[in-house]
């Protein structure tokens, strides 16, 4: 039970809380797997996972030792010093990936944020005096300044102007457009293999072939942002593994502390060779607490086994989705799902309806839902997700 | 001649009991004993074998990786070499991409990373399928995973 009703955080959110998110109108309590307890004791199936934070489920037992263990032990040095849990978690890092340097920030948005500096002064490098980034329309990959310039439909929002110069977009895999739009000036091209707060919309193999030759061909770096898609989401532990193309440097946050703010920007060897002493820097990015949580993080998803029953767990939620009615189409990969709903049905109102029968999902466009529960989740818990889909979509149907 | 001095030939029935018990006592206890050495020994083979095939897992994946990377740069050496800068005109003679050719490196690229990923043989072959049209699978992946047993 919480001490302060939900009438009173809601007041004092009105008073203090700057007004950046409406909030549904539940107060999470306690987690534990899938799971989650509003104040009120009430039950709810989490099929968003914080946006895809917990993914190895809320409270892993291996992930709370690990954070209090560290905690316990020493909490912050800067990063003007050595501590073994930011350096072994560079290690995993790259060897689970590209192979190459790591800068461990806070959140995907300074992953990205990094990313973007290596490409311009990688591109500079190449005597490049204005480069320009190349992203999909749609794509989110973040709100810092830099990240928000790569995110088209914030970009254009003109009261936060003027933006940071220097990106441009074409639609989502328009293989013409991108080959058009990557040139000379081009330091990267920054996608998300598969696009999340879109609504779930995977690149095609066509477009990221097209990108990856379009950097080659220029000399321009490929970037993923794989903050949504990495770390077992989709099924493999990076999502480029289930593409034909291997990215220059990658982009991982979100899943990667398990609810502690952690992100990472990762390089194959020849890109991370250009940032040097002064270039770049975080306060706290690498802490060894959030880094000791990321480890226990790679124990867990950095399993085979686990990843294989993401990818058939997947399979079977598209499969049994694809048979509701309402439902038009399903996308995704893994347990990474968008749902697209017949025309008609508010997938906002849905989303409101589902979390009263307790299934927690977000809609992020009118159109569609989107589910990332926890890698962690059972049959039971998908089949009983399914079924509360299935008879509130009877509900908004078009008779 | 009587020798009152010997012990009686037979114990009385309670003390038979008693060592019958303190016998099953003992016996029993030796039994737990050694059940509890041996799934303390199948516990740590179990461990080992634990150990190994993760030990064995890391060592293809890394190996696997290390394809993938020659893969890479044998693929498109101007990568690992000086950048070509050129206009994009989206007319040039590079239009055979074709992404879908058969055995063409980005199918080759996509069966290695997802032997990596620890994809089964089925699930590559079919998205070589899927994605690439490639209907005699063999070749790649006999090349990456070993020949089919």
């Amino acid at each position: 039970m919480s001490a302060t009703s939900l009438a009173d955080l809601q007041a004092l959110e009105e008073r203090y809380v700057l007004r950046t998110y409406r909030r549904a109108a539940v107060e999470f309590v306690r987690g534990d797997g899938a799971v989650l307890w509003d104040a009120d004791g009430k039950e709810y199936l989490d099929f968003l996972a914080g946006l895809s934070v917990c993914s190895v489920g809320h409270c892993h037992p291996a992930v709370v030792e690990a954070v209090r263990e560290q905690a316990g032990r020493l909490m912050h040095v800067s990063n003007l010093f050595y501590t073994e849990p930011m350096v072994r978690l560079a290690e995993r890092l790259s060897a689970s990936s590209l192979g190459g340097r790591v800068f461990l920030a806070n959140s995907g948005t300074e992953a990205n944020e990094c990313a973007i500096k290596v490409a311009r002064k990688h591109a500079h490098r190449r005597g490049v005096e204005a480069p320009e980034i190349v992203s999909f329309e749609r794509d989110f990959h973040g709100r810092t300044y830099g990240a928000l310039a790569a995110t088209p439909a914030l970009a254009a929002n003109g009261a936060l102007g003027p933006m940071l110069a220097g990106f441009r977009s074409v639609p989502l895999n328009d293989v013409d457009a991108l080959r058009a739009a990557v040139g000379g000036n081009t330091a990267a091209v920054l996608i998300e293999p598969i696009q999340g707060e879109a609504g779930v919309y995977p690149v095609s193999e066509e477009a990221l072939l097209a990108a990856r030759r379009a950097c080659d061909e220029t000399g321009a770096l490929l970037i993923f942002d794989e903050i949504q898609t990495g770390l077992g989401r989709t099924g493999s532990l990076w999502a480029y593994e289930q593409t034909p193309v291997r990215p220059d440097v990658l982009t991982t946050a979100k899943a990667l502390g398990s609810g502690l703010p952690i992100g990472a920007c990762v390089t194959t060897p020849g890109a991370g060779e250009v940032l040097e002493p002064g270039d770049h820097g975080s306060t706290f990015g690498g802490g060894p607490v959030a880094s000791a949580a990321a480890l226990a993080v790679l124990d867990l998803v950095d399993d085979p086994a686990l990843l294989r029953r993401v990818r058939e767990l997947g399979a079977g939620l598209c499969d049994a989705l694809l048979e509701l009615e309402g439902v038009r189409e399903v996308r995704g990969r893994g347990l990474m799902v968008g749902v697209g709903l017949t025309d008609g049905i508010d997938a906002p109102t849905v989303g409101a309806d589902l979390l009263e029968r307790g299934l927690v999902v977000n809609a992020p466009e009118p159109g569609s839902l989107r589910l990332l529960p926890p890698l962690t989740v059972d049959g039971d818990q998908i089949d009983r997700a399914v079924a509360s889909i299935g008879e509130a979509l009877l509900s908004y149907a078009p008779k | 001649m009587s020798s009152p001095n010997l012990p009686p030939k037979e114990q009385p029935p309670a003390s038979v009991a008693d060592a019958a018990r303190r016998l099953a006592t003992i016996v029993d206890a030796a039994e737990r004993a050694a059940a509890s050495v041996i799934d303390e020994a199948e516990r740590e083979a179990q461990q080992k074998v634990e150990e190994a095939r993760a030990r064995a897992d890391r060592i293809v994946a890394a190996r696997l990786r290390e394809l993938a990377d020659q893969l890479d740069s044998s693929v498109e050496p101007e990568r690992r070499g000086p950048p070509r800068l050129r206009p994009v005109d989206g007319t040039g003679d590079d239009d055979g991409m074709a992404p879908r050719r058969a055995g063409s490196a980005g199918a080759r690229l996509l069966a290695t990373q997802m032997a990596v990923s620890g994809a089964r043989r089925e699930e590559i072959e079919a998205r070589l399928r899927s994605g690439f049209e490639i209907e005699d699978t063999d070749e790649i992946l006999d090349a990456i995973l070993g020949p089919r047993e």
